[in-house]
Formats: structure tokens, sequence, C-alpha cells
């Protein structure tokens, strides 16, 4: 590119470093293997402030020492590390630092990986003079239920700080009073309250910040590390996980900035105690709770699902790695001889349509939206379906001025860094992206001030939530429109990403688990998609079916016709972590490995294949789930050779075209997106349909609030099996106008009962200035209160009623 | 009357209480005659050009050229700005606030060819909370002005605006560094800002700024109005013009004397200011407000009071304030004092400062309790040596350097204090209270 700056040589300790211009000395050093100690730096949160003052150094021409960390490399620069000027600086910043620490070393959970012993070693005076009362505070201290604070280790470098101020965004964390009494602290020592707040504990260099989850468990001698992916959610952050006696007892991040720009979320961060808790599927056991040995609950499986009968059989992924869905759809089609099978929790676009989206030059990468000009942000709430995702986006409008325009349904968290807002009306998604489409192009509608914003505004990314197909099935088919109208193709930087329901619903998908797509979405006999699974089901059409890492009776809509399948159905075989509403009503329930304990990869939404790394030990009774799958296969009269990973993926890169000849060193630690591969033209080539834009509709008039819905992002298994996230567990809330409100005399805090038909689920109301009028909103996923149940496949409207006047 | 060593140009008509009013400055001093003048008839360049040829040094500390400093601001239609500095918070100076109280306008006058000058078109004047009358008057002049058309909107005519606010600060020292004054001005806490970018090119709100003191606005409409040539007709050569020198400490007659800089130190002391109370001799003084090296004496007296002759003695003019110790002051206890003020100030945001001013404290303290040696002395001169720059500001080497050079040049009266307290502890010296617990919640 004809803007990037350019390669200039500069000198540090005698050592020529080529290094772009203006880059920052202390990472140009870094990059030439020569090593400045710092605290407060750390690029990940931005600009430096320059405030610990451990990386001065001489540069030739300056008479005072400059910070490293602040100081833009320029051609021909001589910089000196090692000088007695620098060294007496060093150990002058070091011994400061170390006037107030309280050198508790031996019972503090950092020492062996704490930067400020590193640094006191490396460039420290290597004796104290300090003879003074040091600080005191009381400590340690919640500073939120999950993260303790000891403010006398604190060294006030800023990060947890400015993690706060610009990274999150959520200002919670202060530095309040000043000089040597100054404190890391929240407005009247409120409890730091964040999604994200964890991270504090990985970019703290002392032992200040510390998870309550790790405290005192382990010392870093008796440790490992093992890096994966964390699977709890589509954004597949990097992590490394703590291993102490095979299991896991920390999370941290692992850097990678075309993932997760080296932030996790606290879900993942502290969702690792579910890998032991009590729910957990920890050996093969038939209906009722009998444990079933290996051998008998494979021959019980395979003898269900012969008994449903060919084609009869019907498979349902969800939780599942890329070649656990391939040999799963191979069971199916070639085992079993049924084409029934999906991944999605609502019917979904076709074939064409998914391959028209699955175009390399119409997909985003993470990274795109980093420099992009203009964020959509289509139909999701990334806070909730991709949290790392929010970060990414609040960091794009902060550093790079990208301009953001939103249109959902219910109010998001970004939108206060949004240029225009759009709030449709659920089901109307499809509706909408017409309307858009339609207003880039020209024309004045509603969507007219979004467009100013989209319309010619260069790179623009538009992330895109699979929820806009909840309703009608086909929104997502006006987005091939949408992308034309804003030329994503040719634009280089530009696309589509896709927020999906599940994790991996991209390698699900690409694996061959569609009702009309085989593995690499090639063209397949059509079976049945999950809502035609679910009625056949109940409909004697369909006798048996695999449900693997799903539970419908939670996260699909329609919770009462699911129950009624899952009991029609004469067979279920349900592979499941833990125990659940549906692992209930299976005939055979197969435990399932976690991310800490399995093989295998993940495709990301932005289509970069990742691997996930075993790192812990599986409970006794669990199996790899591909040996189980090879297994069960046998069992079934067709024997296989995939019985590994190894073999697993050579099967999955060969049966899926454009994984074609990636290797496991292509994916090495950070993965390898396969639209950079050679065979990504192996992508079928769709066959274009007429897709005109939407008509407008009638406005709808009957009774009632319409029904939204969204998924919490902590309601869900991962805060209910983790103790320390249980505080988290949200409670049902009716989110409703104020004008809503006042006309069914409601006020905040009220309990409700909100009713579809003969469904209905109990809240407490949310007033919230946010949510238009006629629209309410419920989460999905809270146990005993699931939104689901309202669900049955469209838009629903409900009453709301006050429990005083229902019970007689 | 003033003293005939004193040359009165800022104060000139000082005494006269009319001066604070719009009517009375035009009458006495033929004010706003020189803003009229450059708004209608004087090119920005040649503003500037007065400016710097005058040789005005910045009289807040620095001693920077402020034609140069106002030189460096970028061109262009970007939003600029210009800051009045008078956060007026070293100890020993208190000169901006009699120019304030006397001759506000004088000061508006100067902020007008000022934001002339570097093209801005918003102005502040930051005033320390503490100054709550001068504010109040500041307040009132302004309001006059804009009522004139001397502030606002197309300013006499020559469509040109100028916005002028008066902001009181909230009492932190830190906030007359230049940048923390940004920040606090911004609404943020008022921490220093790493520079680069300096504030003439990234400011306030980022836009370029152009910060001076109040002495040194306030010298601007006399300068354009009589030209450069008249300005260095007063002064040194390196240190042209008049210093308002607040002088106060162990004098007859503390307070504020306007002198040509470069006159004998002995004049402002002994002349100005009267000299020691009746039987006591001068010991020492800070030159240049409590951040200053002091100087004995012996060393000191008999200097030129010009930027050049402090540097060269081993310390600063800074703003022009002497702080003087008679033979009655225990030096040491005069180090533990200043350090302590410094430490009470430090923002915390730099490591070197924070923890260098509250460990010098704790020494200090030790030596007049009696419970250090001289070896104790070693390791506060090195500390002092460690601080200095080293720190993200100037605050910490404004400990540093007072501290570092009274133990240095007062050495046997600190081991004699030490030895002395060793061996009899005064009672209220001592600090036995156990430690503070902070931010504790009950």
């Amino acid at each position: 590119m004809s803007d990037s700056p350019r390669t200039v040589t500069i000198t540090v300790d005698g050592r020529e470093i080529e290094c772009p211009e203006g880059q920052l000395l202390h990472d140009a050093a870094r990059e030439g293997d020569v090593e400045i100690p710092v605290f407060c730096y750390e690029p990940k949160l931005g600009e430096p402030v320059g405030a610990c003052r451990m990386c001065l150094v001489e540069i030739e021409g300056i008479p005072k020492l400059q910070t490293s960390c602040s100081t833009p490399v320029r051609d021909g620069m001589v910089v000196h590390t090692r000088t007695e000027q620098v060294k007496h600086a060093q150990n002058a910043v070091v011994e400061f630092l170390l006037v107030n620490h309280p050198l508790d070393c031996p019972v503090c959970d950092k020492g062996g990986e704490c930067p400020l012993q590193d640094v006191t070693q490396g460039w420290g005076p290597g004796k104290s003079r300090v003879i003074d009362e040091k600080r005191h505070f009381e400590k340690p201290i919640e500073l939120s239920p999950l993260v303790a604070i000891d403010r006398e280790r604190c060294i006030l470098c800023y990060r947890c700080v400015r993690f706060s101020q610009e990274i999150s965004e959520d200002a919670q964390l202060q530095l309040l009073d000043r000089g040597d009494r100054t404190y890391v602290g929240t407005f009247d020592e409120r409890p730091y309250v964040s999604p994200f707040h964890g991270n504090i504990t990985d970019i703290c260099p002392v032992g200040a910040l510390t998870n309550y989850t790790y405290r005192f468990r382990a010392r870093p001698w008796d440790i490992e590390q093992g890096g994966t992916v964390c699977t709890l959610c589509p954004s597949q952050c990097n992590v490394s996980l703590t291993i102490r006696d095979e299991k896991v007892k920390r999370v941290l991040t692992r850097d990678n900035h075309d993932v997760d720009d080296g932030w996790i979320c606290d879900k993942g961060r502290y969702g690792f105690e579910m890998f032991e808790a009590e729910e957990r599927v920890a050996a093969p056991r038939a209906k009722g709770g009998d444990e079933l040995k290996w051998e008998d609950a494979i021959e019980k499986a395979a003898a269900g699902l012969r008994a449903a009968g060919p084609g009869k059989v019907a498979a349902i992924v969800g939780d599942a790695s890329n070649e656990e869905a391939f040999l799963v759809q191979e069971l199916l089609r070639g085992v079993l001889g049924s084409p029934h099978l999906d991944s999605r929790a609502y019917r979904g676009p076709d074939r064409d349509i998914a391959l028209e989206l699955a175009q390399p030059e119409l997909s985003a990468k993470v990274k795109d939206i980093d420099s992009a000009d203009a964020i959509l942000v289509l139909g999701t709430d990334p806070l909730h379906s991709s949290p790392i995702l929010d970060l990414r986006v609040r960091k794009a409008i902060r550093r790079n001025g990208a301009r953001l325009v939103v249109a959902t349904e219910r109010p998001t968290a970004l939108d206060g860094g949004a240029e225009a807002i759009a709030r449709y009306a659920p089901g109307e998604a499809r509706h909408f992206i017409g309307e858009l489409t339609k207003a880039i192009g020209g024309e004045d509608t509603v969507a007219t001030p979004l467009a100013e914003t989209l319309r010619d505004a260069g790179k623009v990314v538009v992330l895109w939530g699979q929820r806009i197909d909840h309703d009608s099935g086909s929104a997502s088919t006006l987005l091939v429109e949408l992308a034309k109208r804003l030329d994503l193709a040719a634009t280089e930087g530009a696309g589509l990403l896709e927020i999906p329901d599940f994790t991996n619903a991209r390698g699900l998908r690409e694996a061959g688990v569609l009702p009309d797509a085989g593995p690499g979405l090639s063209e397949t006999t059509t079976g049945y998609s999950v809502e035609q699974i679910r009625s056949a089901l109940e409909s004697g059409d369909l006798s048996g079916v695999i449900l693997f890492g799903v539970d419908p009776l939670r996260d699909f809509p329609d919770t009462i016709a699911w129950e009624t399948a899952l009991t029609a159905a004469d067979f279920v075989v349900s592979f499941s972590m833990h125990e659940n509403a549906t692992t209930a009503k299976a005939n055979v329930v197969l435990p399932l490995e976690t991310h800490a304990e399995k093989d295998g990869t993940l495709t990301h939404p932005d289509g970069r294949l990742q691997r996930i790394r075993p790192a812990a030990s599986r409970p006794e009774g669990v199996r790899s789930n591909i040996q189980v799958l090879g297994e069960l296969s046998a069992a079934l009269g067709q024997t296989t050779t995939v019985t590994n990973q190894p073999a697993a993926f050579e099967a999955l890169t060969k049966g899926v075209a454009f994984y074609n000849g990636i290797t496991d060193e292509d994916l090495g630690g950070l993965g390898f997106r396969w639209q950079d591969g050679h065979s990504a033209a192996s992508l079928p080539q769709p066959r274009f349909g007429d897709r005109s834009v939407s008509e407008a509709r009638a406005a709808d008039v009957s009774e009632g609030l319409l029904l939204g819905t969204y998924r919490d992002i902590w309601a869900g298994p991962a805060t209910e099996l983790n103790p320390p996230l249980r505080f988290l567990q949200p409670k049902q809330r009716l989110e409703l106008s104020e004008a809503d409100a006042e006309r069914l005399h409601l006020k905040t805090g009220y309990e409700v009962r909100v009713s579809q038909g003969d469904q209905h689920v109990d809240a407490l109301v949310q007033i919230k200035d946010r949510v238009p009028e006629g629209v309410c909103f419920l989460s999905e996923g809270i146990p005993d209160a699931n939104a689901n149940a309202l669900l049955n496949g469209g838009p629903v409207r409900v009453t709301v009623s006050q429990p005083e006047r229902i019970e007689v | 009357m003033p003293h005939e060593l004193e040359t009165r140009v800022l104060l000139d008509h000082a005494e006269d209480p009319r001066l604070r009013t719009l009517d009375g400055y035009k009458d006495l001093v033929g004010g706003y005659a020189t803003q009229e003048r450059a708004y209608k008839e004087i090119e920005q360049d040649e503003v500037l050009k007065e400016l710097e040829d005058s040789g005005l040094r910045g009289r807040g500390g620095a001693g920077f050229s402020m034609g140069k400093k106002a030189s460096f601001l970028p061109r262009g239609e970007m939003a600029k700005y210009l800051c009045c500095n008078a956060d007026e918070s070293e100890p020993g100076a208190f000169k901006d606030r009699e120019l304030m109280q006397r001759n506000p306008h004088q000061l508006i006058e100067g902020i007008a060819i000022a934001a002339l000058a570097a093209d801005a078109g918003h102005a502040f004047i930051f005033i320390r909370g503490e100054y709550d009358e001068q504010a109040d008057i500041l307040d009132a002049a302004v309001a006059e002005a804009y009522e004139a058309g001397y502030l606002g909107e197309n300013i006499l005519g020559t469509h040109r605006d100028l916005e002028l606010v008066v902001h009181r600060g909230a009492g932190a020292y830190i906030c007359g560094e230049e940048t923390a004054l940004l920040d606090a001005l911004e609404g943020k806490r008022g921490n220093p800002r790493l520079k680069p970018p300096f504030p003439a090119v990234q400011g306030l709100y980022g836009g370029p700024t152009l910060i001076n003191n109040v002495e040194t606005l306030s010298n601007v409409p006399r300068i354009v109005a009589k030209g450069a040539q008249w300005f260095r007709g007063f002064g040194t050569d390196q240190s042209p013009g008049t210093k308002v020198v607040s002088v106060s400490g162990g004098v007859r007659r503390p307070g504020n004397y306007e002198v040509e800089l470069g006159i004998p130190t002995r004049d402002l002391i002994y002349g100005l200011a009267g000299g020691p109370l009746p039987g006591r001799e001068i010991k020492a003084f800070y030159p240049g407000g409590s951040s200053s090296p002091v100087l004995t004496a012996e060393e000191g007296m008999d200097l030129p009071y010009s930027f050049e002759a402090m540097a060269e003695a081993g310390s600063m003019l800074g703003s022009g304030s002497i702080i003087v110790a008679d033979d009655t002051v225990s030096i040491p206890l005069m180090a533990l004092r200043t350090a302590r003020f410094y430490h009470h100030e430090s923002c915390g945001k730099c490591a070197p400062c924070r923890e260098g001013t509250n460990w010098t404290v704790k020494m200090l303290e030790r030596v007049v309790r009696g419970e250090a040696t001289p070896m104790d002395l070693d390791i506060i001169s090195s500390v002092q040596d460690n601080i200095m720059g080293h720190c993200l500001c100037v605050l910490g080497d404004s400990m540093a350097m007072p501290v570092a050079a009274m133990v240095r040049k007062f050495r046997p009266e600190f081991e004699q204090v030490m030895a002395a307290a060793a061996g009899m502890v005064e009672p209220h010296l001592v600090v036995d209270a156990p430690p503070e617990t902070l931010g504790a919640s009950v």
C-alpha cells in the first residue's frame, strides 16, 4: 500500500534494526531482540501513558532520557539501553516501585510469574535501602465477587484503569486520591461490574488483582499451560488453560490479533468449573439413570437407531468440532441412510444463500473491523452474542474513528457510539434490510438515516446476527443485495461477518450438517430441516433422533412442541456434556468432552480454522468423541478407520472441498482462514435466483405487545454450572417502553405474567427508555422462565398481566 | 509611592483602585488602545515577530521565550486555544495575584492580543480556586470587556471572535503544570500528560494551545504598543524586561516589587524588602520559589537577579519568588516542610515523583526525629538524584532540587540536628501514630 510508512533503520545498543517509521521505540527494539523493561506500557491498551518511567532510554542528540514506550522512531536514531545513565534510571525506578511494595512474594499468587519480580531481577539495583514504613490498606478486598484487590501490592501502573476506561469503556475503575495515597477503586466502593473485567487480572503486572477462583490454588512451578480455543460463544477466543493435576484451574488470554485482540470475556475466563460440575455426564447411561458400560451403551444406541429403521433417524448438531460434525453427518447419511440433519435452532436460508454468503470476497475478517470506515451492526447485540466483538467495535470507533450504525430489534450495548440507530419490530428484519438496501440506493425510506452513513462510506463491515433469520428464515437472503449496494465484494477490507447462534455454526455448516448441503456445502439429497424434524418426530414420520451437543428444550423455540416431539420419538440418543432437560428424555446418554479435553478444529465465523487442543484429562468414564462416533458407526455395521483426531481431520479436509490441503501445520497456534488456502476456489458457485427487495408490509394492528427475544450473555449452563458465576444468573425481565408500562399500569420491578396462547412466563418488569412502543423483550434460555416457551416460529404477540389479577 | 529601586511597568498606577475598571484602565494607562490597533492594523506575523524580538521569557517558572512558544502553533483552520495559567500555587509566589487584583484589564488585553498572535478563538483563564476575590475581579472585568466589545464576536468590527472564560481550579498544585491544567480544564482529573505532543501542537481538546502565565501575558500589551526595543531597554540581554518579584520569609517588608531584571539580589532583599528582622542574619534563600535550589547568603546575595545568573549559580529564577531564611530557621525542618508540600501535591501518576517524595519525607522525618544516621543523608541525596530528570513532569524535580541543595550545602546542620534529636527527642516532632490505613471502608 502506498500509505504504509517507510522502513527506517535505527541502532539500539549497537544493533541495527529495520522498522517502520513512527513505530514506538519500545516495540521496534523488541522486534530487534532488545528488551526494554516496562510496566505501564501495554500495546493492547492503546496510547502509551509514560507513567511508570521504567522504559527510559538514552537517545543520542536528546539530553534527557526518554520513555521508549512513547517515542516514535526516526531514521538513523541511535539508542542506548544499557549505559550508566540508563542503568541509573532503571535502578532508580525499580527502587521507587519497591518503596511501597510489600515484597510478600512468598505468599503472593503472582510470585514466579510476576513482571515486577522479573524486572527487579533484571534491571533493579539488587539491594534495598528502604527501612521506612510502607503504606497500608485493608486487604484483600472484593473489587468484584470474582476479583480481589490488594492495594498494597499495586504499583499504580494504570493498566487496569485504562482497560476500564478505554477497552471495555465502562469507566468504573478510577484512581482515587493522589500521590502515594493513590489507589485503584470504584465510585463509592461499588463492585466492578463488567462482563470483561477478569482481563484486568491478566494485565496486572503484580499480584494486586487476583482471581478468587485461583487464589492460593497453585504455584507457577506446579502448573502447565495448554493453549486451546474457548467454545462458549462464536467469538472463539484463544485461551491458555492453566492445568494442575490434569485439571483446569485458570483460563488466561492467548493473544491472537486476528480473533480476540488479547481479551476474553468473563464467561470464558471463569466458566471452567463446569468441567468438574456434579451435573457433568461422566459416563454413558440409559434412560432413568442406570450407568452403562461403554460397550453396552454403544450397542444399545446402535440397536435403537437400527430399530428406528432406515431413513427414519434425524440428527441435530450443536456444540461440536468440525470433525465431530463431519462424522455425525457421515454416520447419518452414510450409515443410517438419512438426509435429515441440521445444525440450527431455526429454519435458515437455503443452500444457495449459504453459498453466496460464504463467498470469500464477501466475507470480512475480524481484523477488518479495526480498519473499517463504517460498521453496520445488524440484528445482533455483540455484547450478548459475541462479546469480544463488542470490544472490537468500540476499539474501531475509539482508535480509528469508524462510524457505527446499529439496526436491531432490541437496544444494544453499542448504541451509545452509533451515529444512527434503527429499531425494527421483531420479525421485520427482512423488511428492514430491504428498506435499507433501497435507502442506500437513494430512495427515501425508514432506513435513510443509516444509509446516509453507509453510502459511499468506503470500507463497510456488516456484523449481522444469525438471529435475523429467526422469524422469516429468509432475512439473510437480502444480505446479498445489501452487500451489492455497499459494493462489499469489490472493496478490500469490507465484507459481511456473521455472528451465529452457536459457537461453531460455520464449521458445522461447512462440514455438511445442513438439510440441503453436504460437506463443503456440496449438493445433496434434501432432508428435513430442524423444524420439520420436530414435526416429523411428533407425527411419527421420523422415529429416532441423535442430539449432539444440543439442548432443544432450552435453546430452541417452541419448547412445548419440542417436548412433545422428544416424547413421541421412539429413540433418542443424546450426546451431552451435562445433564439437562433434554438428556432426561434420552434413551441413551453419551458423555461429551469439553473444550479443555478434546482435540479438534473449529471454524470461526470469518472462516478461520482453529485448533482445540486437549489440555486437561477427561473424567474416567468419558471417551474421545471421535472414537465413540467410530464405535457407533462400527456397531451399525460400517467399520471405519476414523477413530482418532488426525484421521478425522484428514477426512474432514478431504470431504470439504475448500478445506483440501489445509494441514495441522497451517493451523498452527493462531489458525488459518480457508479463504487464504489453495482450495478456496473449490467453494461451489450458487445458482443466482431472483431476490427482489421485499415489499412493504401492512402494519399489524392486533392486540398485545409484539415479543422480541434475545439470549442474555449470562443465560445458560456456563453461568449455572460454574459456582463463581452463579451470582450473575439473570432473572427473567420483561423489557418494555415507558408508554406501554404506563398504559398497563406497570413499574420497574413489578412481577408479571407474560402469556401467549396457553403458555406463560413469569418476569420482572424493566422499563427501558430505548425500547420502542408496542414491543417487549424477554431473554431465551432462562430456566423456568424461558422465552422460548412462548415462541412458535413466527411473530408472537403476548399479553401481560399481574399475578394478583390472575389468582382468584 | 514606588521605591527608587523599583521600575513600575506592569504595576504602573497599581495603587489606584480605578485601574480595576475598564474606564480607569483606559484613562490611567491608555488601556485597550493597543488591542484596538493590533486588531485593526497589525498582522498576526507582526505581533509574533514583536513578541519574539522582545525576548520576553515566560514568567511562570520555565523562562521559555514567549514569542517562540507562540510561533510553534501550527497554522490552519483547526480550533486553537489560549490558556492563561493563573494557578499560582508555588510556595513563595504571589505576584500573579497582585497583577490580577490590581489590573485585570491589562491581562485581558494581553490575552486578546496574544490570541491574535496564536490565532486562537477561545481563551481561558485557569485561576486557582483559592483566589476567590481575584476571580471575582476577573469575572467583573471580563464582563466589562465583553460589554465594551473587546471580547466576544466581531471584536471592534474586525470580524474576529474571542471567547474568554474564567475557570476556577479546585485547589491542586499540579494543575499549574500546563498539561495537567489542560486535563483539569477538560473536566478530567488534573494529571500531567505525556510530552510530546506539546500543547502547542496538541493541547486543549486536542487543538493547538498556547499556555502562558499571567505576568507573561500582562507584558504583551506594552510590548506591542511600544515595541520590542523599548522592552529590551529594561533588564539584561538574556533577561529583558521588568519582573514582579515576590519577596517573603524573614524580611522586614515582604511583598511584591517590580524591578528590572538583573538588579543585584541584595537590592531586592535588603533595599526593597528591608533585609532581615532586627538582630537576625540571612542564612539562605530560595531565589525562585520553593522549587528552586536554595542559595546561601554568601553565594547568592551579590548575584544579579536574572535568569542567566541564577542558572549559572546552580539555581533558577523560576517564577521570581524569593523566600528568605534567616538564622533562626532550621534548614532540615525547611527541607522537610518543602518535601511535605511536594509529597502532598504529587499527583501520583509517575513512580519517581510519587514514591520519591513520599520516601524523602519519611527519611527527613527520621532525620529530625534523630532516627537517622549520616548514611541516610547520603541516601536522601541519592534519592533526589534518582528523581531528577526521570519524572513525567517537573513536580518531582521541584522537590528534589531544593532538598538536594539543602542537604549538600548544609550537611553539618543536618548532622547536628540528627545528633541533637537523637539525644533529646522533641515530643511534638515525633510521629508515632499507628500507620494510617488508607481507603478502608470502615
